[in-house]
């Protein structure tokens, strides 16, 4: 069985995938369905969804266009994910890899390293780094990245330890490879599949991270985001629900898909034997 | 017949109701909230808001000030000036007593003017540095002698800018870190009782108190409740009395000022008159040119803001001086909404694009929905501006230290220009450090001359002459924007009566409200 | 004997990673614009630079950073934590006045969370082919989705708003002055939206964690050889499978035990829940340094404690480590 038909095998992780398709071509297509900025203030504030034709799903404080801040804010969240989430990649793969491979002292002390990390509150330190940055696109991600990679070096050091002592790595070595070329070419491949699935997994983690800071108002004020939109009703909430609602579910519904891509990734990617499924 | 007695019997109960309605009774404790809660509770160690409204009730000033600004009497009982502007005589109240019993004197008033707020209060500083000399002939009079005539000088005497403080309890001792600062001691109605951190702040009734019958209250207990909604909630289910202003979120106003038995004044805040501008960094950068500056104000859409924000509180100020300050010249011509002619005045000045920073106050809903606001009426225009996201110590940071292009802000002030207005725009309060003086940076040689006359010109038509040549010029050169003239109701009981009857509300007009129940 | 040198080892490990997240955390907080002085001059509406000296000066933040750390690190050695310049209180006494709230939230929820997760997940192993099964880790797979603020408000739109069933906000009913078991109550009404929706997540990951672990268990060896030897399922499910499908949920209920503080913070917020998670979020935004450290050492020092106790924990119930230690 290939890939495709592994992860297809999964039907969780095919409503996963048609649903984040879908959150994809809204953040493409938002220019095309709202051309102007989701700040502008174009109407009335508090219209009720569908009052007023082309404001689907009202206004907001302000009269600006929901669905507009809705469609533009997929946008923002997928591209902080993801930027996020590969930062945090970048941090910890080094660490886990040198710290898996090389063990004895240089891991101990990365370990350590790790675990103090870990031991300081993520939500916390997240908010006091973003504090620290001043709030912008940049700092969010810094701080989401900061926040996140001690599990992906963990995971890492794991794979590199039971990988390296494998007959294909004993083979390189005697025919004279250096350590980095083992390191990049013969272990990291193959240590491949269990990261991606953490890497998807990271993705839904870092967009609900950025949508907590968001709502705690240390947000990007120059970017709509899903996050923002919420904290922004938080206040009006009896006035006008929807313009918490919207938001949030759209939120769940990424952070669901990316949690059942991951699944199914799993699946095609590490098969394991008599896997009861339902 | 019938008719008239029926009318008769109507118009006799009428006449009952109203008479029996008016008089005051006394009795009840009235609950609100203080937000944020006060590093303290006296106004001589800390000037902020929440400070100054408990220490309002607690200590007092020789005068008070009515919804006109026009002094009437507190501590001191009866006043004269001299003709010529230089001598202002208090006569106090001859038994008036401190909260310990300590008879409070002449000797306490020298003692709070020429040390302890000289030491303590920037503000007042400034004031008094107009005084040559404070005499006490005896000990229930107390002579002021200027150096030079300071109009504004009649309204200085206020329970926050100069409250009376006990010698006999700070002479000689370190004002900050004094016992005696936990458990203040004043000559006002109420007096202290219990501060429970975290939770309530509760006065109590002076019996002792030197004006005959009052307070009518037996205690004001103000509760800390650090969430807007949940202060809205807590007045909601009947536990708070009155909603100070600003204490609830805007959005909210509306919704209470509809329920039961719920009444509403916008009075309480002239002598503060809280007026909220835009700095525009008059150093560097586009904002230097007085075309871009200008174009900002045509830019604006302030009464979409007043309304859609402010619940239609408030007003679009002219210029800068507000609507209640003296001597105002309201002959300017306005900064209507005008984005032509914005983009006419940018295509002028050679405006290419910049990026132009807009930095919001980080106090609330209301300030960051204005900032976007903002953001769209000037990027509408053409201008590139992009907001600066912030906290408080970062605000602070960034405007004492000059870094940015557009700033919010709000300030007092306080009725006289030569107290609130003067201290925006003269080149001397170019400093750094502080985000209250010439922020923005703007020299005005002219300016400076004629704020300078006018603070120590007599009489007032002399004042109003060199204060409305100020304001032409500065209407013209817009050193910083004027945003609006911010209106903060009150919310309360409409069985709680009397609640606002001075200049400053809430801080010091416990003393007179009374429980219809 | 073992025991005690292995927690006596943990012990003064934690001591010295304490003593670097103070240090960490002390130079991290100071790199944020803006200082206590600045915050209370910019509330006080009119200030000039002697003023704020003299501010500096009270609270010491005139001196080089260095001689600051120095007075603070070792005012902690004697669990001195200094004062709070803006709240004029012990940091200390601040903590101690807030911290019960926290754990009052904070514990709920965990207890809710594992023992609901560990029930759910339990149920839906013993229905794995099953539409209930499938139901409830559908159910389990939205919750875990969910952003947490946001649930919370929803919450509180339709509980407190629309049906009027419980209170919004807050932690008593203002004002009501009520005592003993009368508060216990009132207190107890506030505190199920907000535990709830704290535990929501958590009990996700639980009952996912716990179908897994159970299923994988199911399928060793000792149990097949259980069910040839003829033992109801039942007792098959509690005593053994359940047992050791518990090791990994101890694990993981350890980390996020300790990393509860970071959670409540969103929930005191949206609840206005009086907390140390939302001191936090206030001494931050007020840069009430002494505050912020202390809060964050005490955070820190809960997740040590938890991570030993969870050692501890894991030691007593797998049997395997107990043989080899």
């Amino acid at each position: 069985m290939n890939f495709f038909a592994r992860f297809a095998q999964n039907r969780g992780a095919l409503v996963g995938l048609i649903i984040l398709t879908i959150i994809i071509l809204m953040a493409i297509t938002a220019p095309l369905f709202f051309p102007e900025s989701p700040w502008r203030m174009l109407q009335r504030p508090f219209l009720t969804p569908f009052e007023v034709d082309g404001f689907p799903m009202g206004t907001d404080t302000m009269g600006r266009n929901v669905a507009a801040g809705l469609m533009h804010g997929a946008w923002v969240s997928l591209l902080i994910g993801l930027v996020s989430t590969t930062v945090a990649l970048l941090i910890g793969l080094p660490l886990g890899a040198i710290a898996g491979y090389y063990g004895g002292l240089l891991d101990d002390a990365l370990m350590r390293f790790t675990e103090f990390f870990q031991t300081i509150p993520s939500f916390a330190l997240a908010i006091v780094l973003v504090a620290i940055m001043q709030p912008s696109v940049t700092s969010i991600v810094l701080a989401i990245a900061l926040v996140s990679w001690p599990p992906v070096a963990r995971l890492v050091r794991a794979e590199f330890m039971s990988l390296r002592n494998r007959e294909y790595v004993e083979a390189a070595r005697l025919v004279g490879q250096g350590n980095t070329t083992i390191i990049l070419r013969q272990i990291l491949p193959n240590a491949m599949s269990p990261i991606i699935v953490l890497a998807s997994l990271m993705v839904a983690t870092a967009i609900l991270l950025e949508s907590s800071l968001s709502f705690l108002g240390l947000g990007d004020p120059n970017v709509m985001s899903w996050g923002y939109m919420i904290g922004a009703a938080r206040t009006v909430i009896r006035q006008a629900w929807w313009l918490s609602f919207f938001p949030g579910l759209a939120i769940l519904l990424t952070v669901l898909a990316l949690n059942l891509v991951g699944e199914g990734l799993d699946d095609a990617l590490n098969p394991k034997l008599s896997r009861e499924r339902s | 017949m019938k008719k008239t007695l029926t009318l008769v019997i109507t118009i006799a109960s009428l006449a009952a109701t109203f008479a029996w309605a008016e008089e005051p009774r006394s009795g009840g404790v009235i609950n609100t909230v203080i937000q944020p809660e006060p590093p303290g509770i006296i106004a001589g160690v800390h000037q902020n808001a929440p400070t100054q409204m408990i220490s309002g009730n607690i200590y007092e000033s020789l005068l008070r000030y009515d919804t006109d600004l026009k002094p009437m009497p507190q501590l001191a009982r009866d006043w004269t000036v001299s003709e010529d502007g230089l001598t202002y005589t208090f006569y106090l109240h001859e038994n008036a007593t401190w909260h310990d019993g300590e008879p409070f004197t002449s000797a306490d008033v020298v003692f709070s003017t020429d040390v302890y707020l000289r030491e303590m209060n920037p503000r007042t500083r400034t004031i008094l540095s107009h005084v040559k000399s404070i005499e006490a002939p005896d000990d229930h009079t107390v002579v002021f002698t200027l150096k030079n005539a300071f109009g504004p000088f009649m309204l200085a005497f206020e329970a926050g800018t100069m409250p009376m403080m006990p010698k006999h309890i700070y002479e000689n001792t370190d004002f900050r870190t004094n016992e005696a600062n936990n458990h203040p001691i004043g000559t006002g109605p109420f007096k202290f009782e219990s501060w429970d951190r975290g939770r309530v702040i509760k006065l109590v009734k002076n019996e002792d108190y030197y004006e005959e019958g009052l307070p009518y209250l037996d205690g004001i207990n103000w509760h800390v409740i650090p969430d807007a909604s949940s202060r809205a909630v807590a007045y909601e289910n009947g536990t708070i009395d009155v909603l100070p202003a600003n204490s609830v979120e805007n959005f909210d106003i509306p919704r209470l000022s509809e329920l039961d038995n719920t009444c509403r004044t916008e009075q309480g805040q002239e002598y503060f008159s809280p007026f909220a501008m835009l700095w525009m960094n008059n150093r560097e950068g586009p904002t230097a040119d007085k075309r871009f500056r200008q174009a900002v104000m045509y830019a604006l859409d302030r009464e979409f803001v007043r309304d859609v924000l402010w619940n239609g509180l408030g007003k679009v100020p002219l210029s800068s001086f507000g609507s209640n300050a003296s001597f105002q010249n309201d002959s300017l011509p306005p900064y209507e909404h005008d984005p032509e002619r914005a983009r006419e005045l940018l295509d002028e000045m050679g405006y290419k694009g910049e990026e132009i920073r807009l930095l919001p106050i980080p106090y609330g809903e209301t300030w960051v929905r204005w900032a976007e606001a903002v953001q769209q009426n000037l990027q509408e225009v053409g201008i590139n501006v992009t907001t600066q996201s912030t906290d408080v110590g970062g605000w602070n940071q960034r405007l004492a230290e000059w870094d940015y292009d557009l700033a919010f802000t709000y300030l007092f002030q306080y009725g006289d220009p030569a107290l609130g207005i003067s201290r925006t725009y003269i080149s001397s309060n170019i400093a750094k450090g502080s985000q209250w003086n010439n922020v923005e940076g703007y020299k005005n040689e002219r300016v400076d001359e004629l704020f300078d006359l006018a603070a120590t010109a007599y009489p007032d038509e002399k004042r109003k002459e060199y204060y409305h040549e100020v304001q032409e010029i500065l209407h013209d050169e817009v050193p910083v924007g004027w945003l609006l003239e911010l209106g903060f109701p009150t919310i309360y009981r409409c069985d709680v009566k009397n609640l606002v009857t001075t200049g400053i509300g809430l801080n010091d007009g416990f003393k007179n409200a009374w429980f219809d129940r | 004997m073992l025991y005690a040198r292995l927690i006596i080892m943990r012990l003064l490990k934690a001591v010295i990673v304490l003593f670097l997240i103070v240090i960490f955390n002390f130079f991290l907080i100071h790199m944020a614009p803006g200082d206590p002085a600045v915050v209370m001059a910019g509330e006080a509406g009119a200030t000039d630079a002697e003023f704020l000296n003299q501010l500096r000066e009270q609270f010491g933040l005139d001196q080089p950073l260095y001689v600051q750390l120095w007075n603070y690190v070792s005012g902690i050695a004697t669990l001195d934590f200094g004062y709070s310049y803006r709240q004029q209180t012990p940091v200390f006494d601040l903590i101690m006045d807030r911290l019960p709230a926290t754990l009052l939230l904070t514990g709920t929820a965990f207890v809710m969370s594992l023992g609901l997760g560990i029930l759910a997940g339990s149920m839906a192993a013993a229905r794995a082919k099953k539409l209930s099964g499938s139901l409830i880790m559908a159910l389990a797979l939205v919750f875990y989705a969910t952003p947490l603020f946001w649930v919370a408000l929803m919450a509180v739109m339709l509980f407190s708003v629309q049906l009027e069933w419980l209170p919004a906000y807050g932690y008593y009913t203002v004002g009501a002055d009520l005592t003993g078991f009368a508060l216990a109550l009132d207190i107890g009404q506030h505190l199920i939206l907000p535990a709830t929706t704290l535990a929501l997540f958590s009990m996700a990951v639980y009952t996912r964690m716990t179908r897994t672990s159970m299923l994988e268990a199911s399928q060793q060896d000792y149990v097949k050889t259980a069910r040839a030897k003829g033992l109801a399922p039942g007792v098959i499910q509690r005593r053994h499978i359940l047992r050791n499908a518990l090791l990994p949920i101890i694990t993981l209920a350890g980390l996020q035990a300790g990393q509860m503080v970071g959670g409540a913070i969103l929930t005191e917020t949206v609840f206005a829940w009086p907390g140390i998670g939302r001191l936090m979020f206030e001494a931050l935004m007020q840069r009430d340094y002494n505050l912020l450290l202390g809060i964050f050492f005490f955070s820190a020092a809960l997740v040590i404690v938890f991570n030993i106790i969870t050692d501890l924990v894991y030691g007593l119930v797998d049997p395997r480590i107990k043989e080899s230690s």
